[in-house]
């Protein structure tokens, strides 16, 4: 009767393997690379040593922050796209993204000119008042634009809008300190430390847990608001908690990655097609391990195609995951007959 | 007391701008059905509408199962009230199967999960409307007549003393409407559920409604039995007909209207 429960029951198992074996070769190989003997060693011992020290300082938060952030970043994406009714939004896309890195950028500049210490916390909070203050924009137009397409094109300008206007703030304020600004307003997981790995993790996991209790809600009202209405649900409110999770998710990714393209919008998009489902209680779960994965072999990409060079995730993401987006919009074109 | 939907001096339209319908009266009790009729933009479905709480009502009052609708929470609200719009949805990969059973969400538990109960009213449901063999099938693909099927399956299951359904049988070919309408009937007379139903059809009317309330000019024209109100001359006031074709209508309408309601009732 429902072959999706049994198709998920062996892939979320299957996707987990995959997410494994995805962590060990990024815990491996690298610019200098690891054996597994190695890593065995420094996880039973001090992590002193040489490789000890790569492995627990450098590589391990930040495979882990790329596997929470990125699968952080496609529920934020799902969530959004069940607010809109519509596959193709994404808090890239819609200039959420940029507005949160805007207002991490102002934050950091004006406290580091300042000689303020900045925490990981404060980061996430001027993260959040960007994603929202974009949001809140891109809602003001939605009420205006009823085409969706419109909205991303209208999303895409604040984007730039708000990517310009951080230049300049980096620009101006060249200082030593915040020359690490640069690589992050591009989107990057280098130079993230155990703090934010920790923070991001509290961050997240209750976020998502939230969210999963919130499939049933979420559930009804992809059947549209008014009969969403009809089986009881609280419309205002479920659409309030919709874009703060949602912000939250997308701006603590944003505080600590910087803007991360097209994985909010891609991500749930191919977990539909993986999962042949749309029902949250399974989406949000496959849409985490799915974003954590990409994300993870992006990230891996990312710092191992041109190493010693690093390139922005963006770029990583932008090249594999943007057809899909493309893919998206003209299947949809082709579906609609009248 | 066994009215299980009374509405007094309900004006009901929307927020900013005049009433649409004024001052709407009717009762609605255990097992009859209610039939609305009027012409395009008379206000049917912003009534409808408002009883199921998708408007906010102007001024008046709505009772459901004698309590006043503002003593019912949202969640009361759906085990009282279901409803089928004329509002098409777009689920994206939900199987038939599945759109029948959000109508069990009231009695869910937090997440959702069907338990025995719900899937045997579900099972229940989707036999009733006669949508056994298209149960698996991607509810995106099947044709109108079968999606109406299984949206009537759905407000069905949600078990409810009430249902309010919008135009149920518009877009549908003449075996459909018979088809829905039959189930509609059997539903009330044997389950002792009450409907409250908009309709364009007025050939369905006199087999179908215990009672047909007649919209025109913002306002109920008139109430009563079917026979009361498909005459020539109220046809004509209702939905703007020339002088003397009402009665011309009328007769061709009984008619076939005596036909249907032979083949309505004998299912």
């Amino acid at each position: 009767m429902k072959p999706e429960k049994k198709r998920s029951t062996y892939l979320f198992p299957v996707m987990i393997g995959i997410l494994f074996l995805c962590f060990v070769l990024s815990i491996r190989v690298g610019s200098a690379d690891v054996t597994m003997k190695d890593i065995f060693a420094t996880l039973f011992s001090s992590g002193e040593d040489y490789y000890g020290s790569i492995i627990l300082s450098i590589r391990l938060p930040r495979i882990i922050a790329a596997m929470v952030l990125g699968g952080a970043l496609a529920v934020s994406g799902y969530l959004l796209q069940v607010f809109f009714g519509n596959p193709i939004a994404g808090p890239y896309v819609l200039g959420i993204s940029s507005g949160a890195k805007l207002f991490v950028a102002i934050c950091m500049v004006v406290m580091v000119g300042k000689g303020v210490y900045i925490s990981s916390f404060v980061m996430v909070v001027a993260a959040f008042v960007g994603s929202i203050l974009s949001m809140s924009i891109v809602m003001m137009l939605a009420g205006k634009v009823k085409n969706m397409a419109l909205l991303v094109v209208c999303g895409v300008m604040i984007g730039y809008i708000c990517s310009a206007i951080t230049e300049f703030v980096i620009t101006f304020a060249n200082d030593s300190n915040i020359v690490n600004l640069h690589n992050w307003s591009l989107g990057s997981f280098s130079g993230i430390s155990w703090e934010h790995v920790w923070i991001s993790l509290c961050i997240v996991s209750i976020t998502l847990v939230i969210s999963f209790l919130m499939s049933k809600p979420i559930g009804a009202y992809q059947l549209g608001e008014a009969y969403a209405r009809n089986m009881g649900v609280n419309i205002k409110r479920l659409r309030i908690v919709l874009i703060l999770l949602s912000s939250i998710l997308s701006a603590t990714v944003t505080a600590f990655a910087g803007p991360i393209s097209f994985v909010g919008i891609a991500v749930p998009h191919i977990m539909r097609g993986v999962m042949k489902t749309a029902k949250p209680l399974i989406m949000i779960p496959g849409c985490f391990l799915g974003g954590a994965v990409i994300t993870l072999l992006c990230d891996f990409i990312a710092r191992s195609a041109f190493a010693p060079t690093e390139v922005s995730i963006s770029a990583v993401t932008a090249v594999f995951l943007a057809p899909v987006v493309i893919y998206i919009l003209v299947a949809r074109r082709a579906n609609q007959r009248g | 007391m066994d009215n299980v939907l009374s509405t007094l001096a309900l004006d009901v339209g929307y927020a900013k701008g005049k009433p649409v319908v004024n001052k709407v009266s009717f009762d609605v009790k255990k097992g009859e059905i209610i039939a609305l009729i009027g012409g395009n933009g008379a206000g049917k479905s912003t009534i409808l509408k408002t009883i199921t709480r998708q408007l906010e009502k102007l001024s008046g009052e709505i009772s459901i199962c004698s309590m006043k609708d503002m003593e019912l929470d949202e969640e009361s609200m759906a085990k009282k009230v279901s409803m089928v719009t004329t509002e098409r949805i777009h689920p994206e990969l939900m199987s038939c199967y599945e759109v029948v059973a959000t109508g069990r969400y009231p009695y869910t538990g937090r997440l959702g999960i069907l338990g025995e109960e719900d899937e045997s009213a579900i099972e229940e449901a989707i036999q009733m409307v006669g949508a056994k063999e298209i149960s698996g099938e991607d509810f995106s693909k099947v044709s109108d007549g079968q999606r109406q099927r299984i949206m009537l399956a759905r407000a069905i299951c949600q078990d409810t003393d009430l249902l309010i359904l919008d135009e149920p049988t518009s877009f549908l070919d003449v075996q459909y409407k018979l088809d829905i309408l039959s189930v509609i009937r059997k539903l009330v007379k044997e389950k002792e559920k009450a409907v409250v139903m908009s309709i364009h059809e007025l050939e369905f009317v006199p087999a179908m409604a215990d009672l047909v309330i007649g919209i025109y000019n913002n306002a109920v024209y008139q109430v009563g039995t079917p026979k009361e109100i498909l005459t020539g001359e109220n046809l004509e006031v209702m939905y703007g007909m020339e002088n003397g074709s009402g009665n011309v209508m009328a007769e061709g309408l009984w008619n076939y209207a005596n036909s249907l309601e032979r083949l309505i009732c004998q299912k």
